[in-house]
This record gives structure tokens, C-alpha cells and sequence, in this order.
């Protein structure tokens, strides 16, 4: 069990982002004679990524980012010892730099409402006394010792909540119709196969706060009558099989997995299956698949897994953030978790807001939420001199949103209803150097690599509309390509196998939708507006601007730009190769793309 | 019981079929390309895509997945259908431009060239899986299977490379839609060596088979293959026969078994067997395909085999011109000696089929024209004179296969009294019919001798051509000799009525004289038994022991007994030694 202490050094990221700051922290606090005073904690994420490694001081609040082994000593010194806060390692705010030195004042954190994420970064996830002292496992043996399973189904309905893994079916539905399905045998399956590229809710979920899914998942199986479940993880995140599979144990040896649960009688034990990283084992069917042993590939799926499932057996597969939020509901009650979020979308969700903006990293908001909350207040703003353009959210498969919905309300219906999906949450943001037509392509190219190739229209209709968009890209389009894209989209969205499948067009009927006027550019104009479609741009020296430095002379792998000092240089376009490294490379803005 | 809507019509459905089942059970066609009513639904090419409507909510679903549930309204060629139909042909037509199949249906749906670039215009695959299901579903071999993902998915075995897993059962070519898998043979024994054999595991032996009922070839059967092969683990392969027989009637288990019948009267009708004219080399039988027995030919132009009864070249192609050879191992002294008897007339015969079919050109080479039998002479005039058949009077003396796959077959032209030559399509070999080899035993068996030819010598060749020298043992039909049809109804017609004659009598009527084993004095030396011409002496428990009924009392095992342990009942020793004195005391 974990000492008392007057102080803890939280420290956050377990991505590796700085292996040597703890093992710093720990012999620093030892020469100082305070190890008996001060706890180093190594804690899960805290989503602000774009600054990590963060450090969070208890019981002060103060809150350091940023922070390398070199800090140690003066941060040791100066806060631990001396009590005040070290201003070279607060928190600025990325456009003001205003400075904030405690945690509760940033608003990056104080416009979200962690509740799922609560104590991910707060605890550590290897320690279940930890969790436990945070009212862990709580809810599990009030569930277990006071609610039938009746209720608990009843309370998960009452509380409104969705599935967290995109499709945001109801969950207390689901359990219920997989407690009445016929059978004898029932299973519960957490889906941790997070594959959007630029995700990473769940696994910071599986790193950070493992007890969360597992009691989750042990309430809901005493809830449909199951007595097996399985994890699914993919392997490309070792870190979280670790934490699970150690809590996991954990749990058996705390009595709170495994037989007689809490001495309620009830049997319940947990098996992690590693995925090998295919995006479509996300997709239940090809992830129960999976587990069973077979290919992951998707299966036709007009029997819902609530009534044959796993082994085709009725089963309750749900995302890991839908499993941590059964503890919260069961704890504070359905109506203390409906009371956040919109009529037919409660709780809060998780979303991973990456892309251009100033704070990437994860973050938990109330559903309901509005787009230019999330990008400004959360995220702190288009960083340099771009202007917001779209936002992607629902990963490879969603749709982009541009800057006139801003005030789109965010949840589950008015997503779908602006073309895109809450998808797991992934949430990428686009400023005006981004060309909508070379993100619908490369989305499609990585869902074109991810196509398991089982059904004709998703295995042959991406690879065609990527070659289309490739075309167009290169400014070899045709106004009627568009046409056919339409056509093609429409086929692969509705007589596709899967959820892939049936998804994946969403990049292309959105931008099409949205931002129809740059493909027509592209094809009529041969110009990509947003400078970035190589075959569509070059590079000139702004005259006016150029001082003559020389820089970019210096750096172009083709020594193609020429020029006397102090005088403005030139780009000779027959050599140019379009790197972009004197554009990147200038101080005074002289290279300009059109 | 189910009911549901589909294109306006209301239609019933059975517990768990799809909509494709009930569809195609009403007559409603729906193009499908990964289907087949053995295996698992799959679901992959989505061609059969149809809206469904269900409370009120309209999708595209994959009829051959989608349950026939109650209330439904399918719409099996709504536009929308029609336009996901459309882009699916269009996407595979440009995947696999040169399969007919596809341009059929592409064509169907408006789609006349791939409207895509082609990668691979050799490619037939369109990954629709039924090799890999029928491997793995019903075959059991799990030999094939997808490997790579998104467009880079293809079939093979394992790592791509050759395996010992196949059994070469070819299970996965016949189900192939596209043609896109071929087993390249490395050893023959996978397939029947001649193309014109069974060519399923499961047959019907002929279409006059009695009864008519099919077998299995266990030696060709995946199910008893995939069982040897492993040892009895997978002894439940394929069975593709038994799951489509509705009326239950395949019983895998069924076993060879001998039956043991006491019988009065044995009828030998084993009749004959062909002789193999690759013995002959001149003839270059297996040379070329199309070079082909008169037994060949018949399966050819039966409608039950494999061309549906047209006489095709194995390219496919009516032949021009054909050739027939009459007395191949016949009237030879390098094969058989005798006339076969029935060639010149089925080889009259099938002149006339393939004038009739093909309307080709057809050569008979023959020696001399036996038209012996009823009517026969004046078809032997017909074919000459009303169907133009070309009779060349002399025996064909070669066949060559020419480089352009033409046939040449020489002889002479005995009644121009030069060397001819004629360029065909198709040779037929009117090969002689030989005794089955294993005459010999049967006549072991039964006590028969053989006459010169091989086959089951009669008692009298022409008083008693249908007994033998063993009592109650008759011959019927071509166990005697060659016989044409007719002939061998009437021998055999013969023979029963003997057979009958003497079971009907009851009883058998035999002679007092007949040899008497003394037991005390036989020491089972087994000499007696080979001597025996009746087949009357047997080694029973160490004794020999006489069949009286069998016995004609002739006395040859008597005088070959070592022990003097055998008598012949009224002329034993003492009999004969009374009688020799009782001559001589008179002298």
C-alpha cells in the first residue's frame, strides 16, 4: 500500500518521451534527504502532448511542462524545498505565452471535463491500491452486492450511454438484448484495437487506467450473465498488454476477477487477445473473427453480436472508453452522467486533437460541445499564420468539416449529419495550407493499404478512386472524373462487406461536398490552392521580400536557385524538384508557392 | 413459415434460407459470382446485391448473406440495384478484362469495356473464394487460402509454393468461376489416364447399368483420399454427393462384401475384355488424343458422356475427316489370331454416327467385311452406297502423327493394288476383344479349360455350346467367345434355360461309380485334389473328401493315391481282382 507523503511528483508520459527524468527525480530527491517526505509517481496521460513530459506537484497544483532531466535540481530545490514555483517551466499558453502556473487555471484542461480520463495521469496504473484509493472497484461490488443484473441494465439505459467506438449504439440496449439472446454461453469483449492514424485515446485509456475497463467489463458481464471476456488489444501497443495484463493479475490476487467475485459467487475472468495490427480488426466482426483464432476479416453481419457473437454466441462487444464509463455511472448514478452531453448524446468523450493546431494531445470534453470550443479554447488556435480550414474527425473513414460549421454542436447525430462520424475520436485539424483533395487521397491511401480485399467495391472501388485523385492531384483530372467518383463512392458506400467499407468514401463525399470548388481548380485551373499538390505548384522568390542572404541557395539539393548577394535570387524551375526546402528555410518570407 | 415480398411477388421461405434461396426457389434470377449452394454464404462480390426493406427501411444487402425474414420487400432490379451492379461488373471487368464470364455480365448491365486501366490483362482471379471454401469447407485439405490484403490479396497455398497438403483433387478448378486455376500435373495418377474414362468419382458404370445406380470410385473420391491420406483424422471431407442427394441415398459407410451363396448351377458369363492396340506400335494409340478406340468412340457419342454425345476432336472441333481401322489386334498374327467378329459392323456403325452427326468424310480400312448376322449385309450396302462412307480394301498399316496434330493413316488399297494415304482428324481403332486376364483363374475356379483364343472352352462346339466339362457350370455370351449382342442373348438365353432345366428338376441324377476316400488310411498328402478333372476331390480337415455329385467316377485320383486311400465305388481292388479271377478259374 502506498505511504503517506507531503508531496507527489506526478509525472506524465509513459510514451517514452523522456526515460531518464524519473530515475533524475528519484536520485535527486534522495541527495536531498526527502524520500521519506516525496513520492515520484509515474502516471499515464494527461493529453498535453504537444509539451510533454508534464509534471503535475501535489498538493500545490503547480504544473511544469516540458520538463528534462537537467530541470531536476533547480525544480527540486526551488518547489520542493523552497516552495515556489520555477516560472522557466509553467505553462504558457501557445499564442498569448501567457504564463499559468497551476494546473486548474490552464484552459486547455479547465474547458474539458475529465471524467473517463479522471485518473489517467493522476495515479500510477501499476499500482490497483492506487486505483482503489480513488473509490476504485467501488461501483463494481455495489453492483455485484446491491444491484441485479435487471438494474444495472436499467441504470446503463436510464444514463443514455453510447457506444464510444463510433457507430454510438446504445449500450444499455445492447446488453440487454445479449442477456435475453438465446444460449447458455455469453461473452463480453472490449475492443482496444485503436487504429486511426493520429489516435491514441484508448491506448493512453489501457495505459493510464486498466482497473477502469476491467471493472467496467466485470459489471457488465454479472450485467448480460457472462462469465468470459477478452481484451483486444493491438501489439503495436506493448505497453498497454502490459498494464492490462498486470492488472489483470492484479485483480485475480484483489479477489475482483477471476472465481467467486467479492464472495458474490460470481465467475468472471478476462483474456487479452493481441491484434497484429490490421485496421479493419477494429470492425467487430472481423475482430471476433480475429479472436476466434481466424483471419481478420469481416463477416456479413445481419444477426446483431448480441445474438451471435463471438463462436456465434450472444455477446457484448464494446469500446474500452464505453467500459470505463460503466464505473462512473454505476458510482454517481444515470442521472449524475445524463446531466452532461445533449439530448440523445451523454457523458463526454475522448477525442485525440492533432493536426495544426498549438495543443495537440488528448482531451475529454462534454458531448455537445462546439467544434470552435474544442479548436480554440481547448487546442489554443491554428498555431503560425494559417486560418483554420476543416476539421476530420473519425478517423481515416470520417468526413472533414469546414470552418462555417464550427458551431457544430458535437455529438453522435449532428456529426453524421454534417458528413463525417464520432468514429473513436480521432480529430485532426486542417488550416489553409492543407488541400482538401490531397487529404481525401491520402486518407484513401491508407485505407486502400487497410482494405482486408474480401469484398469487390471496397477493395476495388478505393484503389480507384485514389488512382482518380492521384490524377488529379497531378493535374490530369477531368471534370468527369468527378462523376465517377460520385458513382464509384456511392456503390462502395452501400454495397460494401463492412463498416470500412461502407465508410470509406466519407473523405471523398465530404471534400466533395465541402470544398468541390478546389477539385474544380485542380481539373480546370491545374492549380492547388492550397499550395500543395507538387505537379500544380511552383516555387518563386518574392523580390520585394528576398534580402539576398543566400540561405536558400545554399540548401537546394539541385542548386537551382541562383543569385548575387544582397541581390534577389532566382529559381530556375527546370531544375527545381519542389522540395519546399527554400520555402521552409527563408526568414523573411521570400520564397512564395502559386 | 416466412413470407415476404420480392419484386411484387409474395413468396414463402423455409427457416434459415437467405433471400437468394427463396428467390432463385421462385424463379427470381440474381447474378451471383461467389456463390454455390454447398458452401458457406461469403459475401464477397457483391453482385448479388439487392434492396431490401425492412420496418420501413431501405438498404443494399447481399442476398446470398441476408435472411429471408418475415416481412421483408426485396427489390431485386431496382435502380439502384442495377447501378451497384453496374459499378461492381465495371470494376471487375477492369480487374479481369479477358474472362467471358464477366463480359457477359458486364455487357448485361451496360458495360462494355473495362472502364478502368488494367494491371494484368492475363488476371482471372476475382477473389471470390469458392477454391478456398470448397478446400476448406468440404474437401478438408485447407490448402488454399488468401494471402496479402486490400488489392495485393491473392489465393494460393501456403508461402505461395508447391505442397503436399493438395491432393490434387481439382475440387477448387470446378468451382472456379472464371477459369483462373489449372493443376499442372506432375505425376498422372491424379487423373484417369484416359480422358474418356468416368470422369467423376461418382458414376453411373453405364446408362444400361442394372441397377442403375451411381458408385464411387474410392480411389478418385476426395472423402476416401483425404481419409487414407491421413489416416482415418479427416474422414469427413467433401461428402458433396451425399449433402445434395435428397433422397439420402449416399451411405459412406458402405463396404466391399463378399457373399457366400450355396448355389445348384453357375453361369459363367465374365465376358471380355479389350485388347490394348498401344501394343501395336504402328497404330501410335496414345500418341495423340485423337486417336481413339471403337469402346472410346462409343463413350464419345453416348449423350451421358463428356461431350453430351457430339463427336468432337479434344480441341472441341467437329473432326473433317475420320478414319476407321478395322481388325487392330484382330486376324494378326503379331496380337490375337481370331476374328473378333463384331467390329465390322459397329465399326459400320460408327461411320454412320459420325456421317450423321458431323457430316466428316469417313475411311473404313478393312481386310475382309463380315456381315453375318441378319440385316447386316444390307446396312453394309446402305453406308456405302446412300452415305458415301469410303471403304478401303486393305488393312490399315500405320498411323503417324503429322507436326500440325493431323493424322495420317497408310495401307494399301488391295483392290487398286497401290499404296494409299489419308489425312484425318480422328482415327478409330476397331480393336480386337479379348478373354478378361484373369480367365485363367476363373477357369481354376471352376474346373474350365480354355480354348486356344483364351477364352472358356464349351463341352461340344457344336452339340453342347453352352455346358462344360464341369456338371452345372454353363458359359453365356462372350466367356465363350466374341459374340455380337444378339448372339449373346441368345447363348446366354440358352444357358439359363439349362440352368433352369436342372434346378427345376430338383434333384440331380448321377452315377453309382464314384470314388470313396477311405479316411483312415488318407494322410492329406493333397495329391488327388489337382487331378481331378471334376473338381470333385477337396482337402477337408486335413482328409480329402469327394464330391459324389461332381464325380464321374473316372478314377484318376484312385490311381494317383499314394496311400491307396482311394476307391472307386464297384471297381474296387478287390472287385476287380474277384472278377479277374473268376475269368481265369474258367481257364
Amino acid at each position: 500500500m502506498a505511504e503517506q507523503h507531503r508531496a507527489d511528483v506526478i509525472v506524465s508520459c509513459l510514451h517514452g518521451r523522456c526515460p531518464d527524468l524519473i530515475p533524475a527525480l528519484q536520485e535527486e530527491i534522495e541527495r536531498r534527504g526527502l524520500t521519506t517526505e516525496v513520492e515520484v509517481v509515474e502516471s499515464g496521460c494527461r493529453g498535453l502532448c504537444a509539451m510533454g513530459p508534464v509534471i503535475l506537484l501535489q498538493p500545490e497544483g503547480i504544473f511544469y511542462t516540458n520538463v528534462q532531466p537537467a530541470d531536476v535540481p533547480e525544480l527540486v530545490e526551488e518547489t520542493l524545498i523552497k516552495g515556489r514555483a520555477v516560472p522557466r517551466l509553467t505553462y504558457k499558453e501557445p499564442l498569448t505565452h501567457k504564463d499559468v502556473c497551476y494546473y486548474e487555471d490552464i484552459p486547455f484542461y479547465n474547458k474539458q471535463m475529465r471524467h473517463v480520463m479522471h485518473k489517467c495521469g493522476m495515479i500510477n496504473p501499476e499500482s490497483i491500491a492506487e486505483y482503489i484509493a480513488l473509490d476504485g472497484y467501488q461501483a463494481l461490488a455495489k453492483a455485484l452486492t446491491e444491484m441485479s443484473p435487471e438494474e444495472i441494465i436499467a441504470e446503463v439505459k436510464k444514463s443514455g450511454l453510447r457506444g464510444r467506438g463510433g457507430a454510438g449504439f446504445a449500450t444499455g440496449r445492447k446488453w440487454e438484448s445479449t442477456r435475453q439472446a438465446e444460449g447458455d454461453v455469453r461473452y463480453v469483449v472490449a475492443n482496444g484495437d485503436e487504429g486511426d492514424p493520429g489516435a491514441f485515446m484508448n491506448r493512453s485509456l489501457m495505459e493510464g487506467d486498466p482497473h477502469a475497463i476491467i471493472e467496467g467489463m466485470v459489471i457488465g458481464a454479472y450485467a448480460i450473465g457472462a462469465h468470459e471476456g477478452f481484451i483486444y488489444v493491438r501489439d503495436e501497443y506493448p505497453l498497454a498488454v502490459r498494464n492490462l495484463n498486470m492488472a489483470i493479475e492484479q485483480a485475480r490476487e484483489y479477489g475482483l476477477l477471476g472465481e467467486d467475485i467479492l464472495g458474490t459467487g460470481f465467475d468472471f475472468d478476462i483474456r487479452i487477445v493481441r491484434g497484429a495490427g490490421a485496421f479493419v480488426c477494429g470492425e467487430s466482426s472481423a475482430l471476433m473473427q480475429s479472436v476466434e483464432g481466424k483471419v481478420g476479416e469481416p463477416r456479413p453481419k445481419h444477426y446483431h453480436a448480441t445474438e451471435r457473437g463471438l463462436w456465434d454466441k450472444p455477446t457484448a462487444l464494446n469500446n474500452v472508453e464505453t467500459w470505463a464509463n460503466i464505473p462512473l455511472i454505476i458510482n454517481n448514478g444515470a442521472d449524475w452522467f445524463a446531466s452532461v452531453g445533449t439530448e440523445r448524446s451523454k457523458g463526454t468523450k475522448t477525442f485525440c486533437l492533432v493536426g495544426q493546431i498549438a495543443n495537440t494531445g488528448l482531451i475529454e470534453v462534454p458531448m455537445g460541445i462546439t467544434l470552435r470550443e474544442i479548436v480554440y479554447d481547448i487546442g489554443g488556435g491554428i498555431p503560425g499564420n494559417g486560418d483554420f480550414k476543416a476539421v476530420q474527425t473519425g478517423g481515416p473513414s470520417g468526413g472533414c468539416i469546414p470552418a462555417d460549421q464550427l458551431d457544430l454542436p458535437v455529438d453522435y447525430d449532428s456529426l453524421i449529419e454534417a458528413g463525417s462520424m464520432m468514429g473513436s475520436g480521432g480529430m485532426i485539424v486542417m488550416d489553409n495550407h492543407t488541400c482538401m483533395v490531397d487529404i481525401a487521397r491520402y486518407f484513401l491511401d491508407f485505407l486502400k493499404e487497410e482494405s482486408c480485399g474480401k469484398c469487390t467495391p471496397c477493395r476495388e472501388g478505393i484503389r480507384r478512386m485514389l488512382e482518380i485523385l492521384t490524377r488529379i492531384t497531378q493535374g490530369e483530372g477531368e471534370m468527369a472524373d468527378l462523376d465517377t467518383l460520385e458513382a464509384l463512392a456511392r456503390t462502395v458506400q452501400n454495397a460494401s462487406l463492412c463498416g470500412l467499407g461502407k465508410s470509406a468514401p466519407n473523405p471523398v463525399l465530404s471534400t466533395l461536398h465541402y470544398f468541390r470548388d478546389e477539385y474544380v481548380a485542380h481539373i480546370e485551373e491545374k492549380k492547388c490552392p492550397a499550395g500543395v499538390c507538387k505537379a500544380l505548384i511552383e516555387y518563386y522568390i518574392i523580390a520585394e521580400n528576398c534580402t539576398g542572404c543566400g540561405l536558400c541557395r545554399r540548401k537546394c539539393p539541385q542548386q537551382a536557385i541562383s543569385g548575387e548577394k544582397k541581390e534577389p535570387h532566382v529559381i530556375d524551375l527546370e531544375l527545381c524538384i519542389k522540395c519546399g526546402i527554400c520555402h521552409d528555410v527563408c526568414k523573411f518570407d521570400a520564397v512564395g508557392v502559386r | 413459415m416466412a413470407t415476404l415480398i420480392i419484386d411484387g411477388q409474395k413468396v414463402h421461405a423455409e427457416e434459415e434460407q437467405t433471400v437468394l434461396e427463396v428467390a432463385r426457389a421462385n424463379g427470381i434470377e440474381i447474378p451471383t459470382l461467389c456463390h454455390h449452394p454447398l458452401m458457406e454464404p461469403h459475401g464477397a462480390c457483391r453482385l448479388c446485391t439487392v434492396e431490401v426493406i425492412r420496418r420501413g427501411w431501405s438498404s443494399l444487402q447481399t442476398s446470398c448473406t441476408y435472411p429471408a425474414w418475415d416481412g421483408l420487400e426485396i427489390k431485386t432490379n431496382s435502380p439502384a440495384v442495377r447501378e451497384a451492379r453496374q459499378v461492381i461488373l465495371g470494376l471487375l471487368l477492369s480487374r479481369c478484362p479477358g474472362v467471358p464470364l464477366l463480359q457477359d455480365l458486364a455487357q448485361e448491365y451496360g458495360v462494355t469495356e473495362p472502364p478502368f486501366p488494367t494491371d494484368d490483362p492475363e488476371q482471372k482471379c476475382i477473389l471470390c473464394g469458392l477454391c478456398v471454401r470448397v478446400c476448406h469447407e468440404l474437401v478438408k485439405a485447407d490448402v488454399l487460402n488468401f494471402s496479402q490484403r486490400g488489392i495485393e490479396r491473392q489465393v494460393g497455398p501456403p508461402f505461395l509454393e508447391k505442397t503436399r497438403q493438395c491432393i490434387g483433387c481439382g475440387a477448387c478448378t470446378i468451382v472456379c468461376p472464371t477459369g483462373a486455376i489449372e493443376i499442372v500435373l506432375e505425376q498422372a495418377a491424379i487423373y484417369q489416364e484416359k480422358p474418356l474414362g468416368p470422369t467423376s468419382a461418382i458414376y453411373v458404370p453405364s446408362l444400361q447399368a442394372v441397377p442403375r445406380v451411381p458408385v464411387i470410385d474410392t480411389d478418385a473420391c476426395i472423402r476416401f483420399r483425404q481419409n487414407d491420406r491421413t489416416e482415418g483424422e479427416i474422414a469427413d471431407a467433401c461428402g458433396a454427393c451425399q449433402m445434395l442427394c435428397e433422397a439420402g441415398a449416399v451411405d459412406f459407410t458402405q463396404q466391399d462384401e463378399v457373399i457366400e451363396l450355396n448355389v445348384g448351377t453357375v453361369i459363367v458369363a465374365t465376358g471380355f475384355e479389350m485388347w490394348d492396340p498401344a501394343k501395336l506400335s504402328q497404330y501410335a494409340y496414345g500418341q495423340s488424343p485423337n486417336i481413339i478406340t471403337g469402346l472410346e468412340f462409343e463413350r464419345l457419342s453416348n449423350s451421358g458422356g463428356i461431350t453430351g454425345g457430339e463427336i468432337l476432336t479434344a480441341d472441341g472441333k467437329k473432326p473433317e475427316r475420320v478414319a476407321v481401322i478395322h481388325c487392330v489386334g484382330s486376324r494378326d498374327h503379331n496380337a490375337h489370331e481370331y476374328c473378333s467378329r463384331i467390329c465390322c459392323m459397329y465399326s459400320l456403325k460408327q461411320a454412320h454416327l459420325v456421317r450423321d452427326k458431323t457430316g466428316a468424310k469417313v475411311y473404313e480400312f478393312y481386310m475382309d467385311m463380315r456381315t453375318f448376322g441378319k440385316g447386316y449385309e444390307e446396312f453394309y450396302e446402305r453406308v456405302q452406297k446412300e452415305e458415301g462412307i469410303t471403304m478401303v480394301r486393305g488393312r490399315g498399316a500405320s498411323v503417324e502423327v503429322l507436326p500440325d496434330g493431323k493424322l495420317r493413316v497408310k495401307g494399301e488399297d488391295a483392290d487398286l493394288g497401290e499404296l494409299v494415304h489419308v489425312d484425318v482428324d480422328m482415327v478409330v481403332l476397331s480393336s480386337a476383344i479379348e478373354a478378361p486376364h484373369d480367365a485363367e483363374r476363373i477357369g481354376a475356379l471352376f474346373g474350365l479349360s480354355r480354348s486356344a483364343d483364351g477364352f472358356f472352352a464349351e463341352a461340344h462346339p457344336k452339340l453342347r455350346p453352352v455346358e462344360t466339362n464341369t456338371d452345372g457350370v454353363f458359359l453365356a455370351g462372350c466367356a465363350q467367345g466374341p459374340k455380337d449382342v444378339p448372339d449373346a442373348v441368345g447363348h446366354a438365353g440358352a444357358s439359363a434355360s439349362m440352368a433352369l432345366a436342372l434346378l427345376n428338376k430338383g434333384e440331380v441324377t448321377i452315377s453309382p461309380t464314384t470314388a470313396k476316400v477311405i479316411t483312415e488310411r488318407c494322410v492329406g498328402c493333397g495329391d488327388c485334389v489337382p487331378v481331378c478333372p471334376y473338381t470333385a476331390i477337396a482337402l477337408v480337415e486335413g482328409k480329402s473328401e469327394v464330391n459324389p455329385v461332381l464325380c464321374k467316377g473316372c478314377g484318376t485320383c484312385a490311381a494317383t493315391c499314394p496311400a491307396g486311400a482311394i476307391q472307386a465305388l464297384h471297381f474296387t481292388d478287390e472287385q476287380i481282382v474277384a472278377q479277374i479271377e473268376g475269368v481265369l478259374a474258367w481257364v
